[in-house]
């Protein structure tokens, strides 16, 4: 037995010894960070950056509550940054530190969870709408009454994410509420309309990019980056945005408060604030990323794609999705265990 | 007489059914994984393209070597700590609290894996934050501890199945313990020790909820980086990692069945 601890001892010991100098911890979801961002950075900069992934924000903020992670930097989506905030899990940035911060874009500054972008930089954002194949419909696509009142050609033919936030922040905006609404008169209609629809839906699932690509499935109340993917590879496949109101996701990294490579992460927010930098970002996972002028150094059949640049008369309809609580909270469990039976 | 069950009407519709529900979605994986198209859902012919792409992603290779190292070692000392529990509960009369001894052994099958991974979090946290060693240790050690009764079973039966002739012999003829055990037992027992090694790096190899919770940066193996791609898109890269997870879980798995088999 002391034979076990010693040799456990002894590989402790030289897992420790392998902590190189010049290196940063990023804490990330998978399939999220380009290589080629982290090879350039380390080519400019001499740091190695470790990506570990997690799939969910849920499953990163236990992690980092804990303690002791060994992670410097996380980036958690806008309804959680509140939470890192008040916890004091993340620590507010030194802007004197990132000379690039003025490139974000004056959209994504003064965002309501943190304004003036004290405590993080903007990684990707995207957006939940409407794909359409057109050969299914041709008509307009850029409202809600697609899928809560849909038209004949579609009706028995669309699908819906399977995301509660989303669907049931659409059909609250779809009947003039704003998400998270508390008004039981109007949560009844939000009710009674998507149960009134359901039976128009085919189904209620993920996986679209593959199937939209490949004419399995016609139409979906889906996000942005995975109806882009469909489009490259099946050019029938559209993209719309309900003029009645839309969720807008978006991701960003923070510095934590027990962060301890903190001048190589200050090195890292700055590098993904200039545009060729957040252009790579962009580039590898297909999604907005929230720098001024960084649509310049994207590949050509992104700079200008319908599912990544929002139209100016919609840009105001968009709406950060917060975690809903209390009265709230309890419409939109109840009509989504509803909705599921 | 009764007839034998697998002569009762039904039996063979169901265990077709189990059967098919068992392996189907494998074999389709295995088949599509071997496709030659960027689309996961349609057939463009056969090719090694996802194998190759897979092998040259450095994060893939990382958490591939990160796997095998963790399961080797952990392997290793759940089966070593296994043998000497093994030995403790069966080589000498039964004695009070035998069955307590056999439950606290094999808690890892009981306890719902995730009540295990939180509480582990919530301890190596401590340990984290108070010494500020984050290495594989943790890992480590919790994957040997949940490996153990992977490990035990095996050689329990194997140790059971030897009755104590031998070893009795042995002592009559002046042979110490130790080489009675290095003589004897051990070289009898090695089938067992080998085929419960197997069975642990098997079930390191493949663990999930665990790892995530106790990993720290850096540290992803095989399957947490495949937990992670499902967020955006499942691809076929995905598939062709899994194949090969497969092909080496079968393999480590008929080695098992060889080293278990009885001699006829």
């Amino acid at each position: 037995m002391k034979n076990l601890l010693t040799a456990t001892a002894m590989l402790m010991g030289l897992t420790a010894m392998a902590q190189a100098e010049g290196e940063l911890q990023l804490y990330n979801w998978g399939d999220y960070t380009s290589p080629e961002l982290l090879a350039k950075f380390e080519a400019e900069t001499g740091i190695k950056v470790t990506v570990t992934d997690y799939d969910s924000n849920d499953t990163a903020l236990a992690k980092i509550e804990a303690g002791g992670s060994g992670f410097d930097l996380v980036v958690p989506s806008a309804n959680y940054v509140p939470i890192y905030v008040e916890k004091g899990l993340v620590q507010e940035l030194d802007l004197s530190k990132i000379p690039h911060h003025g490139n974000i874009a004056p959209e994504w500054m003064n965002v309501d969870y943190d304004p003036g972008r004290k405590f993080s930089i903007p990684w990707q954002w995207g957006t939940t709408g409407i794909g359409m194949n057109k050969t299914l419909y041709a008509g307009d696509i850029n409202t809600s009454a697609i899928w809560l009142d849909p038209p004949a050609e579609v009706a028995g033919k669309i699908n819906v994410t399977p995301e509660m936030n989303d669907v049931l922040a659409m059909a609250t905006m779809y009947l003039g509420g704003q998400p998270c609404s508390e008004d039981a008169e109007l949560m009844k209609k939000v009710r009674d309309k998507l149960l009134e629809a359901k039976p128009k839906w085919v189904s209620m699932d993920y996986g679209m990019t593959e199937k939209m690509s490949s004419n399995d499935v016609k139409a979906t109340v889906y996000w942005n980056g995975a109806m882009f993917r469909s489009r490259l590879a099946n050019p029938d496949v559209s993209f719309g945005l309900p003029r009645e109101g839309f969720p807008i996701f978006m991701d960003q990294v923070m510095l934590l408060s027990d962060a301890k490579n903190v001048e190589e992460a200050y090195k890292f927010l700055d590098f993904i604030a200039l545009p060729e930098n957040a252009a790579l970002i962009s580039a590898f996972a297909r999604y907005g990323n929230g720098i001024a002028g960084s649509e310049e150094f994207m590949p050509a059949d992104m700079k200008d794609a319908p599912e990544i640049v929002i139209p100016e008369e919609l840009k105001s309809k968009g709406v950060f999705l917060k975690t809903c609580t209390g009265k709230a909270q309890d419409y939109i469990t109840a009509i989504w265990t509803e909705l599921q039976k | 007489m009764a007839r034998p069950i697998s002569h009762l009407p039904g039996f063979t519709p169901i265990a077709m059914a189990v059967f098919a529900a068992l392996y189907l979605p494998l074999v389709i994986l295995v088949f599509y994984s071997f496709n030659a198209g960027e689309d996961l859902a349609h057939w463009e012919g056969f090719g090694l393209h996802w194998f190759a792409k897979a092998w040259e992603n450095d994060q893939v290779k990382d958490s591939t070597i990160r796997s095998l190292w963790l399961a080797a070692v952990a392997a290793v000392i759940s089966t070593v700590v296994a043998t000497m529990a093994a030995l403790g509960t069966t080589r000498r009369a039964r004695f009070k609290g035998q069955t307590f001894i056999y439950v606290m052994i094999n808690q890892p099958l009981m306890v719902p894996e995730i009540v295990t991974a939180v509480a582990l979090l919530i301890f190596f946290a401590w340990f984290k934050v108070t010494l500020g060693y984050q290495g594989m240790g943790y890992l480590v050690l919790a994957h040997s501890a949940f490996c153990i009764p992977f490990a035990y079973l095996p050689i329990r039966a194997r140790l059971e199945s030897m009755d104590l002739t031998l070893e009795t012999a042995a002592a009559d003829l002046y042979a110490t313990p130790f080489a009675t055990f290095r003589r004897v037992t051990f070289p009898l027992l090695l089938p067992g020790i080998l085929a419960g090694m197997m069975l642990a790096f098997v079930t390191s190899l493949d663990d999930v909820v665990i790892t995530v919770f106790v990993k720290s940066a850096g540290q992803d193996t095989l399957p947490t980086y495949m937990l992670g791609q499902i967020r955006r898109q499942v691809s076929t890269e995905v598939y062709a990692i899994s194949t090969m997870l497969l092909g080496l879980t079968v393999v480590m798995l008929v080695a098992f069945m060889a080293l278990t088999r009885k001699k006829d």
